[in-house]
């Protein structure tokens, strides 16, 4: 290979140019970048008829969106929401709910030929409990008094009044708002709040229509006076927010750990060289991933880009390696000493592409891309060090050499002084007593809520439209399952009183569902049933006397309502939300607080399972660490094998010992100060153990004469490797945080121990 | 939904009085107290339904209107809602947001009683005839079209306060209503009316 190293370079050179040039093709068509937790979801066969539902409705809430425009004065806040719905609808990036008294209308002459079966809660009750009186009392006195629902037509075919009685309890999604206008309103805190709801065309994920979408609306609401107030409520707003404090973030750590390795680099070797060097390889190699991630799978996922380039990342170590050995008192050609350290990165490649590939196992469609994309950027890298960086290598030996070579042997002197040995190996076992401890009171934290910080501002504005206009939009939903619509709409009936329970208890603030607007036949007849024999038969006569009343029409309004019919009458709009297809249906909650308490309340309800994304998605994280857990123990014994062929088996183990501490000792010491280990963690561990098998490799690879270059060149790898994943630590996204605080820990240990391997010598040649 | 609707009405109306006039109108602490005579003419109906009663109106609070005959049913209304009572019993209850049409008149109300009219000349057509002695008005929508407005017309006659009162709807019933031994004081409520108030539309 190291033949006619030149050709290799330049066959490497086309190649890259090439993938250059698709890669600038395809930024300049635009890169489809998806930024959607819940597409990271598997594909997994026990769970997907569930996570397609729920799919479902979480994309369907998640496109829509919730503003309230507010002024002191009713007219400046009805002109604001004008101005909000023009602009929007214009825009054709959302289309607006209608809500004009048309609305209300429709409903009532929806309902009117089958008012029969139709009875309210109350009524109902009432009815089965013989106060079939108290009904004809409220009719009368509905009748004379003031309020004016006696009309004429009505009264000829509902003499009781059964009719306005069950318009009036029907669940109101946004039960705090009164049409005012046209217009959906609410008076509070002095001012005139108006309501516009409405759902994006485009995915709310996805960076672009987001930007465009939330960057209207702060137009639109930066033109109105300085008097309106607009609150905001909806997945896209919070997606846009994070992704902004997520990249000004990135850009205080990115800075930080930039300028932190330039020092590094260039306070090191004194020259801008190394660094230039290494940053290419980095940068060939993430180009190399992305370039064929995007050929696979035509799309990439933010998540996917920022593990990828993490554990692409990793090349630096085989670059710096190179680079180091400059500090070789023997100074010899950079062929030389490309070919002196080739056995030790080629190894490296070689543990840390397994570690990788493992990934592709996982059933997790995101892990996939990230092991495409870090296997081709790793080997892209690679091949840029190990062909580009001799050909363009001028270094000479600094002046420093000497000196910084014995600092870093310091770091190795530990393990071979007798009486320092003896005191690392009682730290060691500290360490391992810690560990035990930190074991035992291991935690684990899945909750997907904790892993994202949203933004406190629109939380606030969340909760001002909820408590001004009754909702802003749920993702918690009981799900129905029944086979026929008869059936869920039965279980959803059966729900009802229950629910009703736990709003009383405070459990949640409200539900609605298909079975409160469309009840079932069976409770239709038993409806028409119940007001022929505990009411018209004994207060009818009475009553239409008492009255006056003697144009009845007593045969009108018999018909059965079906759901088919509600649904196709287009009367009831949001029955097409909840009814997902035949027998299957959702129950939409608000303000639901603790799930446990609801599952086990509906437990004995057939056909009915409660939806929870936020806590299913956690679950499902916890899955994963669990599964990812696995596949990490399952890469480590894979490593084995090309470990045991160059230092033979128990050579192999014991390189393998200081990153398997590192494994293990770091999440222990997380769990000491209390944090559960997360998913996220588990993601960190991953590079961990791809970087500690590097370390030690160096270390065994490395002749005594050698020791100080290979300890010196090891410590710029962790030095940089901390500066751009420990501190990450400092996140506020605990995701990252989690990552990071793993990366910080894990290497350093792996690092400490990493000359543990330096008593290993290689058994068989490479290359 | 027309809940509400004559009974916002009749506040408006009671308070027109005072604008047909061109004098003052019923500031915050004035409660006007009277007696009854409501008829409905509906449809299919035998005879009109009669009742009779007294009324209080205090425009800060809302409306109490206590039929005596043929039985005894209080209903009260304010900004937040509407209740009824009948034998001690809440027959009805809507907090205003079950009655959108409420929340809108009230508030046309409230403008009317502090003297503000435009809420109301930009629904109605307003004739007025006759002099301060004996005057009419009448009320015509002028979005005749409109199949939310369940009014066809209200005429109102009076001299010193509103006599009487017809409201056509647009289906043909008619609601007629007389009053009587009306007065204004500054008294203020008992604690028996102000839990009236109170109490309507609250769960």
């Amino acid at each position: 290979m190291f033949a006619r190293p030149a050709r290799f370079a330049i066959l490497w050179l086309c190649l890259v140019v090439l993938g250059a040039g698709y890669l600038g093709l395809e930024a300049w068509r635009g890169i489809p970048f998806r930024t959607d937790l819940l597409s990271l979801l598997p594909a997994d066969a026990a769970e997907r008829d569930q996570h397609r539902l729920t799919q479902r409705l979480t994309d369907e809430v998640s496109h829509q969106f919730v503003l309230l425009v507010g002024d002191a004065d009713r007219a400046t806040a009805r002109a604001a929401a004008a101005a909000f719905e023009q602009a929007l609808t214009e825009s054709q990036q959302a289309t607006l709910t209608k809500a004009d008294a048309g609305v209300l209308k429709a409903i009532g002459a929806f309902y009117l030929p089958h008012l029969r079966s139709l009875l309210s809660n109350a009524d109902r009750i009432a009815l089965m409990a013989g106060q079939g009186e108290s009904i004809a009392q409220r009719a009368l006195a509905q009748i004379y008094g003031v309020g004016g629902f006696a009309d004429a037509k009505l009264l000829a075919v509902d003499p009781f009044l059964l009719f306005p009685a069950f318009l009036t309890q029907l669940p109101a999604p946004l039960s705090h708002l009164a049409l005012d206008d046209g217009r959906l309103s609410v008076q509070a805190d002095g001012k005139t709040w108006i309501l516009l709801a409405g759902s994006l065309r485009d995915d709310p994920y996805a960076l672009d229509p987001q930007e465009r979408f939330t960057n209207l609306v702060d137009q639109i609401a930066a033109a109105q006076p300085a008097s309106v107030t607009v609150k905001r409520a909806g997945a896209v707003f919070f997606a846009r927010e994070g992704a902004r404090s997520g990249l000004s973030e990135t850009s205080t750590l990115g800075t930080l750990a930039t300028l932190g390795t330039i020092l590094l680099l260039v306070g090191a070797f004194l020259r801008v060289g190394p660094l230039v060097m290494n940053l290419l390889a980095v940068a060939v190699g993430i180009g190399t991933g992305l370039a064929t991630n995007l050929l696979i799978f035509g799309e990439i996922h933010i998540a996917t880009l920022l593990f990828g380039v993490g554990l692409t990342g990793v090349a630096v170590d085989y670059g710096i390696h190179y680079s180091a050995s400059v500090f070789d008192p023997a100074a010899p050609s950079p062929w030389a000493r490309m070919r002196h350290v080739f056995p030790g990165i080629f190894l490296g490649l070689l543990t840390t592409l397994i570690g990788y590939a493992i990934l592709l196992l996982a059933p997790f469609p995101a892990l996939r891309q990230v092991a495409i994309f870090s296997i081709t950027g790793l080997v892209g890298s690679f091949l840029t060090v190990a062909f580009w960086f001799p050909s363009v290598d001028r270094g000479q030996r600094p002046m420093h050499s000497d000196r910084l070579l014995r600092w870093a042997n310091g770091f190795w002197h530990v393990w071979e002084a007798p009486r320092l040995r003896r005191l690392c190996w009682i730290a060691l076992a500290l360490l391992a007593v810690l560990a035990a401890l930190g074991l035992s009171r291991m935690s684990v934290d899945d909750n997907v809520r904790r892993m994202q910080s949203l933004s406190p501002s629109l939380l606030e504005e969340q909760a001002d439209i909820e408590r001004l206009a009754g909702t802003s939009g749920t993702l918690q939903f009981i799900l129905i399952d029944a086979g026929t619509d008869e059936a869920a709409l039965q279980s959803g009936e059966a729900l009802r009183p229950i629910l009703d329970d736990l709003a009383r208890q405070g459990i949640l603030t409200a539900s609605r569902g298909p079975a409160d607007f469309v009840p079932s036949l069976a409770r239709q007849r038993e409806n028409r049933i119940l007001v022929a024999e505990a009411l018209d038969a004994p207060y009818r006569a009475t009553h239409l006397a008492q009255l006056g009343l003697t144009q009845v029409e007593a045969n009108a309004g018999q018909a059965p309502l079906t759901l088919d019919q509600a649904l196709q009458s287009g009367a009831l709009p949001f029955l097409q939300q909840w009814v997902l297809g035949p027998g299957q249906q959702v129950v939409a909650l608000d303000g639901l607080d603790e799930v446990a308490a609801l599952r086990a309340a509906v437990k004995d309800v057939p056909h009915v399972r409660v939806l929870d994304p936020a806590g299913d998605f956690s679950e499902r994280l916890g899955t994963y660490r669990h599964r990812a857990l696995w596949l990490i123990g399952l890469s480590a014994v894979l490593m084995v094998i090309p470990l045991a062929w160059r230092y033979g088996l128990k050579g192999g183990l014991i390189v393998l010992l200081p990153p398997v501490a590192a494994l293990i000792l770091a999440p222990s010491l997380i769990a000491l100060t209390g944090e559960g280990i997360s998913f996220f963690h588990v993601m960190g561990l991953i590079l961990v153990l791809a970087i500690g098998v590097d370390y030690a490799t160096f270390c065994a690879e490395s002749d005594a004469a050698h020791r100080p270059v290979t300890m010196l060149a090891v410590l710029l790898d962790m030095a940089t490797t901390l500066l751009s994943f420990g501190l990450l630590a400092f996140s506020s996204v605990f995701a990252v945080h989690a990552f990071g605080l793993t990366m910080l820990l894990g290497i350093t240990i792996a690092f400490l121990l990493a000359p543990i391997a330096g008593d290993v010598n290689p058994r068989r040649r490479i290359s | 939904m027309r809940i509400g609707l004559t009974a916002a009405l009749v506040l408006v109306v009671l308070t027109g009085a005072a604008w047909a006039e061109g004098i003052k109108a019923l500031s915050a602490s004035d409660i006007l107290r009277g007696r009854f005579v409501q008829e409905r003419h509906l449809a299919g109906f035998a005879a009109p339904l009669k009742s009779e009663g007294s009324f209080l109106l205090a425009p800060a609070e809302g409306l109490v209107w206590q039929a005596e005959k043929p039985f005894a049913v209080t209903t009260v209304m304010t900004r937040n809602g509407l209740a009824q009572q009948s034998n001690g019993a809440t027959t009805l209850n809507l907090p205003a947001s079950r009655a959108p049409f409420m929340a809108g008149l009230y508030e046309t109300l409230s403008g009317a009683l502090a003297g503000d009219w435009h809420a109301l000349e930009k629904d109605f057509t307003v004739v007025k005839s006759g002099d301060d002695a004996a005057w009419t008005l009448l009320l015509t929508p002028k979005q005749a079209a409109n199949a939310d407005m369940p009014i066809a017309a209200i005429k109102i006659a009076g001299a010193q306060y509103v006599e009487r009162v017809e409201i056509t709807k647009s289906g043909g019933d008619q609601d007629v209503l007389t009053f009587l031994e009306q007065s204004v004081s500054q008294a203020p409520l008992s604690a028996a009316e102000q839990n009236l108030l109170k109490g309507a539309g609250q769960p």
